[in-house]
């Protein structure tokens, strides 16, 4: 009797670890299945901000940022080499905001304050700052 | 009369130097789309952009025969391109990268 019951025992045990097994499997699963959304923070802004840049800047001012889009051709003086622009984060977001004639520069940066919201002009500043070899 | 048949002969030279009839064709841009994806025209014709969308296009073209930039222009407002060569003109708009339209100029 004594042995049936240890018997039943064990077997009790095994079926709780393996229970337990099933249940860490199943939340590795959802998590590697279902990733994450990427927390807020500089490096998904930068991410952000380069999905904007590479739908709407890159025409003219090139997948490598340097002024050198397919639509450069028409441009003289030529779009901004942004790898080495010596502007500041608030200056950008001007420009992109309201323009190139707004800020006497080039008329053909057309403004985006229409196109884009504050936070995509935030991202794409922040993703054109982490790219500049200036600093 | 000396001199006006001159300027009469100079005149029917310049009007048979035009195209016989050139058009204008008018492409509506709206809700961030061209009225039409396809045109085509005559060599000589022009194309009159007009935005009636609440905020700015900038339609331009990078193709060999015609690359131009209309700048940016607001609501209302239009501009006019000549298309005076043979062949395929493919026209964006810089702010509105999903804006397309295909311009057949025929000879």
């Amino acid at each position: 009797m004594k042995a049936l019951a240890l018997a039943a025992g064990l077997v009790l045990l095994a079926a709780q670890a393996q229970a337990q097994i099933s249940n860490a499997y199943v939340q590795v699963l959802q998590t590697t299945l279902k990733p994450l959304l990427a927390r807020d923070g500089p490096d998904a802004a930068h991410f952000r901000g380069s999905l904007v840049f590479f739908n709407y800047c890159v025409t003219c001012h090139g997948p490598n940022a340097d002024g050198k889009g397919r639509a450069a051709k028409l441009y003289n003086p030529a779009p901004a080499n942004l790898r080495e622009s010596d502007k500041n984060g608030q200056y950008m977001k001007l420009i992109i905001r309201g323009g190139g004639k707004a800020m006497a520069r080039s008329e053909f940066m057309p403004p985006w304050g229409e196109e884009l919201t504050e936070e995509q002009i935030g991202d794409v500043v922040a993703y054109l700052q982490s790219i500049n070899t200036r600093k | 009369m000396r001199t006006t048949v001159p300027a009469a002969v100079a005149a029917l030279a310049i009007l048979l130097a035009l195209p016989a009839h050139a058009a204008e064709h008018v492409v509506s841009q709206k809700g961030k789309n061209f009225s039409i994806k396809r045109l085509s025209v005559q060599q000589g014709d022009s194309v009159k952009f007009v935005n009636d969308d609440p905020f700015a296009h900038n339609v331009f073209s990078l193709s060999d025969i015609k690359s131009f930039d209309l700048g940016s222009y607001g609501q209302g407002l239009a501009k006019s391109v000549l298309m005076d060569k043979p062949g395929v003109v493919e026209v964006e708009c810089a702010v509105h990268p999903d804006m397309k339209l295909m311009i057949e100029v025929k000879k």
